[in-house]
């Protein structure tokens, strides 16, 4: 996944009412980098198998040894 | 220090020492509260400490069990708790200066029932700023220190229950842990913490930090300690729907199973990776205590964890900033530099990439479940290092400050992500005598065969016995 850059993180910032400067952005992009570019989400078309909930389900399965 | 000093004792023992009006419930919690005016001034491990009002409680019980009652577990035993857990009437500052006088009405679903098992209260304990770092320093209060080496970190966000619980200045305590804040602090301060399945403990009227990765747990002196207060606090609660119902194990009975033919892996990457000498030689010698008890060891090839990784630190980083996002915006000067910008960071990920990182999960829990499906649990190093100075790990709010952060946990978060148990146990120390502990990793609700081996592993050593040379 692209990691942000320094002016979309202003911009979703600002939209979410907690504006920072653009160094305070720049900080941010390179704080939370690596995490975008670590993370390769799951290429789909709606499939239910990606319902969040799907974690609760998967976790009540007693997949014993 | 006096080897009868009640305090040296576990949290089992006492226990069982004051039903058994060997001990009383005063002379329990005076061994504590002498420990606590003697080294309080160098660890900065509690928040508030209550003189009165513990003894008064605990003369309180050793009347009650002078007229027969002896229901509860813990009936007379003085603990203290991380100061994020609600207690009507006392003031829970969260580790910040925006919740320093905030006085809870009401009083969480798990410290409820360690009182109503009979526990009573010593104070609370010292923690990172809305538990929301994993060094244990506090901009506010001071960082806490290590019993281990005065000038080192107490890892956190749990900072003074793990180094209340090292210098045995409360027989145990509550923690969480939501990246690693309750195995950080365990595996620096030398003590056992268990992270609990997500859902295992109801977390109604425990601060929440992020709801999807939220959990709590204890930590003390043993996995048999551990496995008494999961049973007394595990299960439904119908103040928190996330907290499952079902029958609660017997922990109790579960840490007096032997550990022979069972299987434990070793993963063959990632946890194993950049570990520094002192750390791959204590896994080796884990490793081959486990072997000696006829434990089976294997190699387990586990999925990619630096997808874990991530995904965690962006779950956590949106949900942290949308609890905090009122006070951001009313009062960002109240907070400490370093969970300021933390906060910040997480209001600049897209509402899209924090879904796309929420539905990955189940994918990634069910392909975890199926990597780990020959073995009985996974053991690994609970943080590369051993604990770094309270000096060089001062990132504040600076450039390096996630980085620093991220390589002290990044074996904590995939555990979080997947929402699974993980057991923190002594298992060494480095030359320099500071503590090395690893976690055991098991599947989803089976604490109880992480308890077994941890405290298998426990009868076979005696790390978890250790006192901080100081003390």
């Amino acid at each position: 996944m692209t990691r942000p850059t320094a002016k979309e993180i202003k911009a979703i910032a600002d939209v979410a009412g907690v504006p920072v400067s653009p160094e305070v952005a720049t900080r941010i992009a390179n704080s939370i980098g690596p995490a975008f570019e670590g993370f390769a989400p799951i290429a789909g078309t709606l499939p239910f198998d990606l319902e969040p909930a799907t974690f609760v389900l998967v976790q009540a399965t007693r997949a014993g040894k | 220090m006096s080897a009868t000093e009640p305090a040296l004792l576990s949290l089992t023992a006492v226990a069982k020492a004051i039903a058994e009006k060997r001990v009383s419930s005063r002379e329990a919690t005076q061994s504590c509260l002498d420990r606590i005016a003697q080294w309080q001034p160098r660890l900065n491990a509690f928040m508030a400490i209550e003189v009165e009002a513990a003894l008064a409680a605990a003369h309180a019980a050793d009347a009650a069990l002078a007229k027969g009652n002896h229901r509860g577990a813990l009936r007379g035993v003085p603990l203290a708790h991380k100061d994020m857990y609600y207690d009507a009437g006392k003031v829970v500052t969260c580790g910040s200066k925006i919740r320093r006088d905030f006085v809870a009405t009401t009083t969480s679903t798990a410290l409820q029932r360690l009182k109503d098992a009979g526990a009573i209260r010593l104070g609370s304990l010292q923690m990172a700023e809305f538990a929301y770092g994993p060094t244990g320093h506090n901009a506010h209060y001071g960082p806490v220190h290590n019993p281990w080496g005065i000038d080192h970190i107490t890892g956190g966000s749990s900072s003074g229950s793990g180094s209340a619980v090292a210098a045995r200045l409360t027989f145990a305590a509550l923690g969480s842990d939501t990246g690693g804040s309750i195995r950080m602090p365990a595996h620096f301060c030398g003590v056992t913490g268990l992270k609990t399945t997500y859902g295992r403990i109801s977390r109604a009227g425990a601060m929440p930090l992020s709801q999807s990765l939220d959990t709590v747990g204890p930590l003390a002196r043993s996995a048999e300690d551990c496995a008494l207060l999961l049973g007394l606090m595990a299960g439904a609660d119908p103040q928190d729907p996330t907290a499952v119902a079902g029958l609660v194990p017997d922990y109790m009975a579960a840490v007096r199973e032997e550990i022979k033919g069972l299987t434990i892996g070793v993963p063959n990457a990632f946890y194993v990776d950049d570990l520094d000498p002192a750390v791959a030689r204590v896994l080796d010698e884990t490793v081959a205590v486990l072997k000696r008890e006829g434990v089976d060891i294997v190699q387990v090839e586990l999925p990619d964890q630096r997808q874990l990784t991530a995904a965690c630190q962006l779950v956590l980083a949106v949900e942290a900033a949308a609890f905090h996002k009122r006070w951001l915006i009313e009062r960002p000067q109240d907070y400490g530099s370093q969970e300021h910008a933390r906060l910040q960071n997480g209001l600049a990920i897209p509402g899209v990439t924090y879904l796309e990182a929420m539905r990955w999960r189940g994918p990634a829990l069910s392909a975890h479940l199926a990597a780990v499906a020959d073995v009985d649990a996974v053991i690994a190093p609970v943080a590369p290092v051993a604990a770094p100075t309270i000096a060089e790990s001062d990132v504040g709010n600076s450039p390096d400050a996630e980085s620093v952060i991220q390589r002290l946990t990044r074996f904590t978060r995939p555990i979080n992500y997947l929402g699974l148990p993980s057991l923190s146990i002594p298992a060494g120390f480095t030359r320099g005598g500071l503590p090395v502990g690893m976690q055991l990793i098991g599947r989803s609700f089976d604490e109880a065969m992480l308890l077994r081996i941890g405290a298998a592993f426990q009868r076979a050593t005696d790390f978890h016995e250790k006192l901080p040379k100081f003390a």
